[in-house]
């Protein structure tokens, strides 16, 4: 596992000179066989090349995981930087082993305010070097907190003074010649050592740190690459993913918890935030973010923050409010086959029941609604629910939603750029308007087709409908014209900004008869909706349509507007990419 | 084929490619210690940079032959620290590193194949002729990195003839292991085959690569041992020559992607999708069409009910090559199916434990799907799961 350190180092310097105080894991390594003897077949030909050319086996300082090849002394001398590089990111790669950390210089707390009373204090990661930047970037935060609360101890009460004082002094106490020993005493004594123990161990587990410096200072971490790839099997979740999918959370979703509440109290610890409680005492899977924070009495904004602090420690996940015309399918890496734990874990939670039969009722995508029929018990009905909320839980099941794409012609859209263009311009457009009440650069994207609806709508399109009601109305009351002038005149006016061509190959269908079919259809595709961004659930909930009324729509203009179905980009990245 | 598994363990995800900034040379000074000797562009690694990190550099004896690279908030430096023991030297012993100078965030592993065999040479040098320690290092060395510096970053590749011998550098870019390959799977053709010397497997191979022959099914028709075939398909798709992609079958099923909407709005897509999928050259089919059937791929449609629904050649496309442009830009993706035998039988549990999908079993036991299919409808206790 490449997110895994291989060892971490602490590395004092000081007027004394530098010295590696502890490292963990010290386990001393038998190296019997000599380094880099690749197994060879006997029976291959020696290749004239190789001989000539002998090209040298690129040396590997790292040996079943372990960290091999360099002494404490090398170490020691590597990590005591210059003083030129204090409190910056330390990175150095050597060979196949990427080290990083965040060398921080600290006042000691009984010496004189000068250069003799300061010490550096460096916590180093050993990493591979396979491991992504992104995982550098995490470690090197940790390294920085570790850094910062040591300081903070020091000039509080001398912890860094006392703990290296101890591991020194039992370095020097005739362990010389055996380091293992000396690290043995060294953990026995030391807190910082078990500290530094339990974040080896915690990292290598399940990627969450939570240590207590000198029993004072709590420190937790959560490495995301780490904690969020139990369920997933080699892929590794990237911080800037789940970035992507908080971006993309809107009112209408919901949180589905990954834990039952009652387990949270863990996490939420003595100090957690009082809103989160609040928030987790009114939590349902079934309600939306926007109920969710009208329940507890938040912020919508304030929800959301907590929902991404939820999902970012991997304790829940986000989807859309569970309701009958919810269409689920088996997401495709689920891990379902007849040795797989949650078989098990299926039937303790749901006895007498099997998950891979349950599974199968969603081999095609199948709603809530389909599934219960009006003589279903509701008991029945709970437990089906039950069911889904578990397999959404264990990532086994993937929406559907349906997507819209207007097509008007043969050859596709017509000005491709042109309107492409015009969206850019209007998305602009109603982000300057939305700045004004959104507190945060971040949350632009997600604030952007709420308020663009808003804004799009307060803008000359509803005055030229408004000024067009009253000319239908008026029309209505001049006698003398026409029902196909009429026709002709509404029109023309409705889809003005649309190309020639479009503009012919719409009216072909029967429906632009109806003014108001006409009107939604020229609104909603004014407004973007349909260029496969929007689903339809998204749509009905910025725009205030009943479903019906939007599938009416879609299938009365099914000449241009194509449907499909997919799983929601944002949100589905937790189970499948 | 020998390239399979060249990819070297020190492998740098994500980082973006970036030129070399500078290359400099530096050496242990008998008296003033690390110096920069000779350095390309001139003063672009100031002195008191230097001095900061020279620890890293010219290092202590355990770290001598390690590619070394130490990030520093705006530059990367990465050198391959060499040392000659000779009693000829002042301290017995001629310290010397090479430097590679890049941008703070950008990868340079591949570099490092280039740094090791630039000081190699240049150690060669050294003891055949004191070419670097006899002081006039930098007039003659100057002219040397000027050359590497400026031939690596515009061509990649540079050929330095100083001296008796010559080399050749050459920046080799890393990709990621290429995963093992299937027998079911079918190879595509991505670009056309460059044209050089492949090996015999290869050229035995490739003629029978058309887009639709599965790999087994290629190794029998070239005569050629199945895993040889598919070591010689892995190594075509890690250069990025063929793809793969799974059997077509009209029984197959296809559901679309988040990337479908993509082929809406991408108009170079749009045109390369229409030539791919054209039954003829002549005449394009019209591209609301085209979408249309990608749209309709859903769980529980078979390419077979599109064919029905659609009747492709009236459209003027090549149902195939439809699903292929589909797969292969990622606009579509093959829903398999994974049986699962819940009754205890512990002889057929084993291939049916829903680990392996239909196509890896009928490749296996060579049955045709229909005929499993068949099979499988009228046992009960087997579930079909489609993902």
């Amino acid at each position: 596992m490449e997110v895994n350190p291989l060892s971490i180092i602490l590395v004092k310097s000081d007027s004394k000179g530098d010295r590696l105080l502890f490292r963990y894991p010290f386990h001393f390594q038998e190296n019997n066989e000599p380094a880099n003897t690749k197994r060879r077949n006997p029976y291959t030909l020696p290749n004239l090349e190789d001989l000539l050319q002998s090209p040298s086996q690129p040396t590997s300082n790292i040996n079943k995981g372990h960290l091999t090849g360099f002494t404490d002394e090398v170490l020691s001398s590597l990590f005591a930087v210059k003083p030129e590089l204090c409190n910056k990111k330390f990175e150095l790669k050597v060979n196949d082993v990427r080290f990083v950390g965040h060398p921080t210089l600290l006042q000691l707390r009984n010496k004189q305010q000068d250069a003799s009373g300061l010490m550096l204090i460096n916590v180093v990661f050993a990493l591979q070097a396979l491991a992504s930047h992104s995982v550098v970037t995490c470690y090197h935060d940790l390294s920085k907190r570790m850094g910062i609360a040591l300081r903070y101890e020091e000039k509080r009460c001398g912890y860094v003074t006392e703990q290296t004082q101890t591991m020194t002094t039992a370095h020097d106490d005739g362990y010389a010649s055996n380091s293992e020993a000396a690290f043995q005493t060294i953990l026995k004594k030391c807190t910082l050592a078990s500290n530094i123990k339990k974040m080896y161990e915690d990292l290598c587990s399940t990627g969450l740190v939570n240590i207590q410096i000198n029993k004072w200072i709590t420190l937790s971490f959560c490495l995301p690459q780490k904690v969020h790839q139990w369920h997933l099997r080699g892929k590794i979740v990237e911080p800037k993913d789940i970035d992507r999918c908080l971006k993309a959370l809107r009112p209408y979703h919901s949180l589905l918890l990954l834990y039952p509440v009652q387990q949270m109290g863990d996490f939420t610890g003595l100090d957690g935030s009082p809103s989160l409680e609040r928030m987790l005492k009114q939590y349902s899977p079934i309600k939306n973010l926007q109920t969710l924070a009208a329940d507890a009495d938040l912020t919508l904004n304030h929800v959301f923050e907590l929902t991404a602090h939820l999902v970012y420690w991997a304790k829940a996940t986000v989807i859309f409010p569970i309701c009958l015309t919810n269409k689920y399918v088996i997401s495709p890496d689920a891990p379902i086959h007849l040795n797989s734990p949650l078989l098990d874990k299926f039937s303790e939670t749901f006895p007498a029941s099997n998950l891979i039969r349950a599974v199968s009722d969603f081999a095609l995508p199948t709603s809530l609604g389909q599934k219960c029929n009006p003589l279903c018990h509701p008991s029945q009905q709970s437990h089906l629910v039950k069911t889904i909320i578990w397999m959404l839980q264990h990532h086994l099941l993937l929406q559907l939603h349906t997507y819209i794409q207007y097509i008007p012609t043969d050859r596709g859209l017509v000005v491709a750029r042109d309107r492409d263009d015009r969206n850019h311009m209007s998305s602009q457009r109603s982000v300057v308007l939305s700045s004004s009440y959104q507190p945060s650069a971040s949350e632009h994207s997600r604030a952007e087709s709420e308020s663009g609806t808003s804004t799009v709508s307060e803008t000359p399109e509803l005055r030229s409908e408004s000024d067009l009601l009253s000319r239908s109305i008026n029309l209505e009351n001049v006698s003398f014209t026409s029902i196909e002038e009429e026709k002709q005149d509404y029109q023309e006016e409705l889809l003005l900004d649309f190309p020639d061509e479009e503009r012919g190959n719409i009216f072909k269908i029967p429906a632009t008869n109806t003014p108001e079919d006409l009107r939604l259809f020229a609104r909603l595709c004014r407004k973007g909706y349909f260029h496969g961004d929007h689903h339809i659930e998204e749509i009905m909930y910025l725009e205030n349509l009943r479903r019906s009324q939007l599938l009416q729509l879609l299938d009365k203009f099914r000449d241009v507007l194509i449907t499909y179905e997919t799983e929601d980009p944002a949100i589905a990245m937790f189970s499948y990419t | 084929m020998e390239n399979i598994g060249y990819v070297s363990n020190h492998f740098e995800p994500n980082g973006q490619e970036g030129p070399i900034r500078c290359i400099f040379f530096c050496e242990f000074h008998p008296t003033a210690g690390p110096i920069i000797s000779c350095q390309e562009p001139e003063q672009y690694i100031s002195k008191e940079l230097f001095d900061s990190v020279s620890v890293y550099i010219i290092t202590k004896a355990e770290l001598q032959r390690s590619t070394i690279t130490v990030t520093l908030s705006d530059y990367k430096i990465l050198g391959f620290p060499v040392r000659i023991d000779d009693k000829k030297y002042p301290r017995n012993a001629y310290h010397f590193n090479l430097c590679l100078v890049c941008d703070s965030n950008v990868r340079t592993v591949h570099y490092e194949p280039v740094v090791t065999k630039l000081s190699d040479y240049l150690m060669a040098m050294e003891i055949e002729s004191n070419f670097l320690s006899s002081g006039k290092a930098s007039t003659k060395l100057a002219p040397i990195l000027k050359q590497v510096i400026e031939e690596l970053n515009t061509k990649g590749e540079c050929a330095l003839t100083e001296g008796p011998t010559a080399t050749h550098l050459k920046v080799v870019h890393i990709r990621s292991d290429p995963s093992p390959v299937a027998d079911h799977q079918v190879p595509v053709f991505i670009k056309e085959l460059p044209n050089q010397q492949w090996d015999l497997t290869t050229q035995q191979v490739t003629p029978y690569i058309d887009g639709f022959n599965h790999v087994a099914r290629i190794a029998a028709l070239s005569d050629v041992e199945n895993n040889l075939v598919k070591a010689c398909m892995q190594n075509l798709v890690y250069y990025g020559v063929v793809a793969l992609v799974p059997l077509f079958q009209y029984g197959n099923v296809y559901c679309t992607t988040p990337h479908l909407k993509l082929l809406a709005h991408d108009i170079n897509l749009q045109s390369r999708c229409l030539k791919y999928v054209a039954a003829s050259q002549r005449q394009l089919p019209n591209f609301r069409d085209v979408f249309r059937m990608f749209a309709a791929m859903t769980r529980g449609t078979t390419i077979r009910d599109l064919c029905l629904r659609f009747n492709p050649s009236n459209l003027r496309v090549n149902e195939r090559k439809l699903v292929q442009f589909g797969v292969l830009e990622g606009l579509i993706r093959r829903v398999h199916k994974y049986p699962i035998l819940l009754s205890e039988s512990s002889e057929l549990q084993k291939s049916l434990s829903g680990a392996a999908n239909l196509d890896e079993i009928c490749c296996a036991t060579c049955v045709t799907t229909q005929q499993l299919e068949d099979q499988l409808e009228r046992d009960h206790n087997v579930v079909l799961l489609w993902k």
